[in-house]
């Protein structure tokens, strides 16, 4: 267990040292000048050579990557180009938003997602198994910019009865945080509960043909008990990866759901930080998103082994 | 069956929720809002950008101007005509008989938002900082100055290096805001998280990409006539997002309302929209010897951007020639704007019937020049263009009516900070551009069309013109500068480096529970003496 741990920790490490080069180089690569971006509407040459020396950027890309490395490691991400706040500060205030709200929405993936996994999987050839799959499609097939404007047309404008948009921390208050985070945690969970209920479905359907279901059925148990106690736990090995890898990709994908409910997170800071050619706050941005894959990557491998044991062991050998 | 049931219930929902959205309720009028107001609550204004940095000495963005109109004033500013009027100066400035001295008087008894009193030191100490601060935006505004005097504690005394008449519009924008020289001591270069002016209302809070608060300034000189407690501005970047805020009641006012939105606006009668003619205009930029980068001396343009544009003037006059403004104007923004031919707006004391002279849509004539030019059918041309839908509109518009004249546009869709710095080093033919535009014509002429100016990304010069310029800089005559204004554009039109299009409007959708929001020409929203109508 210890080696294995180990091994990870030292890959998740590689990982992170590639990761802050492709994120340098990347943002570099992006058509434009950024001191023009920064500049507005003004072209004096003076003032522009002005701002590009103010920002390093008039430093070769060497010496700008090796001052952005030793100053990440320090926590220090640097001052945002456009608002010049401290980027790390910034990304402070935005991270708990999107945390919360994926948070939520995975709340809302996982109890759709397995309760009508679940009903597919077990009511086979009934309108139950019909009307699962019918979401499980709909969910994954219409796009969130425009499921995110009908629950606004329909929610909040055509029957105000919640807000179209802002964010209220839920430790602050949580009733009016609940009503800022329902449609969009609804609108970001709906692709990802379609997911789980695929997989949720399928695991289940395989568990359910298994010879210890049919042994279990034979000693006396109940369909409860059957279900939830033997087919559900077994399938959870499957379900809990997605629900790992689909986390990551939450966080960055909020990028939609936060522009149309003008949700102060993270997405929003990536769109406007990308608009507004504000390298400093990209760069923080993408890092603590590459981090944030990387972290739960790891935890993900972790849990495999606290689940299923068989991992543990095998884990310990390599 | 249960998820069957709500989703068909979902799906009637969003048909009467469409149907009752497209109601056709007349709008109210956008005359004169004469409700009584009453005193307190908080308006959240959606804006459609983050501004930069909320330090007058350093901000460069447009929407931030929207900010400081509420804590930050001017010495000077403008009203509904565009007229300069003093605000902190208590009268307009006094010229010396050279020109070279311009003597301000200031409002007495004028406290800053920290309590600490405006005179004339606190104002040579802004100027300095505008003047003389490592990264100022203001020093090119501000490079006709040569030094500022305190005469005495309520009157300065500005020495110019040549007389420069656009002085006092420089001064109505944030070249002339006061700052506070205590703030200024107590938070160095921390000045932008925490400013600290005189206005209707001060800085209260920030949250980056998010919101920007000021709240009612109580030391403010005027504020019986401030009914608001409490200004909110969201920053929302999508302009459908921005609007379905707006109809849903989140915010009450909403900057730059999309010209594909204005039908909708109109018919809800809960809504109301402003409109100004912007001070600015939108064209199309040719480059003609912007060989060496802007600001450069001119050259001679080399493969793939020169070509018969370029290279002859009668080329240019018969693209002109074949662009029918009207049509674009009714087509691609629904009529919404006004056709330009000149960068000065009608609006402008400044404005001549020479700056307006308009050559009528005339397909003929533009492919007689082109015959008579003797030049291979079709020109061949690129057109660098902006990626958005409406950008999208109109380079399709402008390709469509100057094929019929002979000429093949190639629209070219390029990401606006990556066209500026390709256009900005000569790799183009065509650039669609556009200017917001200032108050004194100066600003929309100068860096443009005089020899190496720092937005002539046309490499355009003309010595007559130049010096016409610098002829209008130089007189107060209001009567004069209107005349060598009108002479410099008929010269520059002549020789076709720009191609005014059209001029936009400032669109504002505003809430029908709000009275006395002011937008004037420069596009600027003034929340000064707006409140909640009462009975709202």
């Amino acid at each position: 267990m210890g080696r294995y741990v180990l091994r990870r920790l030292v890959e998740s490490a590689v990982t992170f040292v590639l990761a802050t080069i492709v994120i340098f180089l990347g943002v570099r690569a992006l058509p434009g000048d950024p001191v023009r971006a920064l500049a507005g509407e003004e072209n004096d040459p003076q003032a522009l050579a002005e701002i590009r020396r103010a920002y390093g950027l008039d430093e070769s890309i060497v010496v700008q990557y090796v001052r952005y490395v030793g100053r990440a490691l320090r926590g220090d991400l640097g001052t945002s180009a456009r608002t010049r706040l401290p980027v790390a500060e910034t990304i402070g205030h935005a991270l708990p938003v999107t945390l919360q709200l994926a948070a939520f929405a995975m709340v809302v993936a996982v109890l759709i997602g397995l309760s009508t996994g679940i009903v597919a999987s077990v009511r086979r050839r009934t309108a139950s198994e019909w009307a699962a799959n019918t979401v499980a499609l709909l969910g994954l097939s219409i796009p969130v910019f425009w499921f995110g404007q009908m629950v606004i047309l329909l929610f909040a404008i055509a029957y105000p009865v919640l807000p179209a948009s802002g964010f209220v921390s839920f430790f602050s208050d949580p009733v009016q945080s609940l009503r800022h985070l329902l449609l969009p945690g609804l609108v970001l969970g709906s692709g990802l509960a379609a997911v789980i209920m695929r997989q949720t479905r399928s695991a289940m359907l395989e568990a359910l043909g298994s010879d210890y279901i049919r042994t279990a059925r034979a000693k006396g148990l109940g369909g409860a008990q059957v279900v939830f106690g033997h087919a559900l736990r077994n399938s959870l090995i499957v379900v809990t990866t997605i629900v790992g890898l689909q986390l990551g990709a939450l966080i960055s994908g909020v990028v939609v759901t936060e522009q149309i409910f003008v949700v102060p997170g993270f997405g929003k800071l990536i769109v406007d930080g990308v608009l507004t050619r504000d390298y400093p706050m990209i760069q923080g941005l993408v890092l603590v998103t590459a981090t944030a894959y990387i972290a739960i990557n790891l935890l993900v491998d972790l849990l495999y082994s606290v689940i299923d044991p068989r991992i543990r062991v095998g884990g310990a050998v390599l | 069956m249960d998820a069957l049931r709500r989703a068909a219930v979902l799906l009637v929902l969003a048909v009467t929720a469409c149907s009752s959205i497209d109601s056709t309720t007349p709008a109210p009028s956008n005359g004169p809002d004469n409700r009584p107001l009453k005193n307190g609550g908080e308006l959240r204004v959606a804006l459609s950008a983050e501004p930069d940095l909320l330090d007058p000495t350093l901000a460069r963005t447009l929407v931030g101007r929207t900010i400081f109109n509420a804590i930050c004033e001017k010495l000077y500013d403008v009203n509904e005509k565009l007229a300069i009027v003093p605000q902190l100066a208590a009268a307009p400035p006094e010229i010396s008989g050279d020109g070279k001295t311009v003597t301000i008087k200031l409002r007495q008894g004028l406290k800053f938002a920290d309590g600490t009193t405006m005179d004339a030191a606190a104002v040579k100490t802004s100027l300095d900082r505008h003047r003389t601060l490592k990264g100022s935006a203001r020093t090119s505004e501000l490079s006709s100055v040569d030094g500022v005097d305190v005469v005495d504690q309520a009157t300065v005394a500005i020495r110019l290096k040549a007389p420069f008449a656009p002085l006092a519009a420089v001064l109505a924008d944030r070249a002339g805001m006061i700052m506070s020289p205590a703030a200024l001591t107590a938070q160095g270069d921390k000045f932008a998280t925490n400013p600290v002016c005189i206005g209707p209302f001060k800085f209260s809070s920030r949250v980056a990409q998010d919101r920007i608060e000021v709240v009612k300034d109580p030391n403010y000189y005027d504020a019986a006539k401030v009914h608001l407690d409490k200004v909110t501005y969201k920053i929302i970047a999508d302009s459908s997002t921005r609007f379905n805020n707006l109809r849903s009641g989140d915010v009450e006012v909403l900057d730059t309302v999309a010209a594909t939105d204005v039908d909708a606006l109109k018919a809800d009668a809960n809504l109301r929209l402003l409109t100004s003619a912007s001070l600015g205009y939108q064209g199309i930029t040719v480059n003609i010897a912007n060989q060496n980068g802007v600001g450069q001396a001119p050259g001679t343009l080399a493969a793939p951007y020169a070509g018969p544009l370029a290279a002859d003037v009668k080329i240019r006059q018969a693209f002109e020639l074949s662009l029918d403004r009207d049509a674009i104007n009714t087509v691609v923004f629904r009529g919404q704007f006004s056709p330009a031919c000149g960068p000065i707006s009608p609006d402008s004391e400044l404005s001549s019937d020479a700056a307006q002279a308009c050559p009528k849509h005339d397909v003929a004539a533009a492919k007689s020049l082109l015959s008579q030019a003797g030049v291979s059918i079709p020109v061949k041309v690129g057109m660098v263009i902006g990626t958005d839908a409406q950008a999208r509109r109109l380079g399709e518009a402008i390709q469509a009516q100057v094929r019929e004249a002979g000429f093949d546009v190639e629209l070219q869709p390029t990401e606006f900070s990556a066209s500026l710095d390709q256009t900005d080093k000569g790799k183009f033919q065509l650039f669609q551009i556009g200017w917001s535009g200032r108050v004194d014509p100066d600003g929309n002429i100068a860096n443009f069309l005089k020899t190496k100016g720092s937005q002539n990304i046309s490499g355009y010069s003309n010595p007559d013109v130049d010096s016409l310029i610098d002829q209008a800089r130089a007189t107060t005559d209001t009567s004069r500068r209107r005349d060598l204004y009108g002479q410099v554009i008929t010269k520059a039109r002549a020789d076709g480096s720009i191609i005014y299009l059209y001029r936009a409007k400032n669109l504002l959708g505003v809430s029908a529970k709000i009275g006395g929001v002011k937008l004037f020409g420069d596009g600027i929203l003034r929340f000064g003496e707006a409140g909640f109508a009462v009975g709202s």
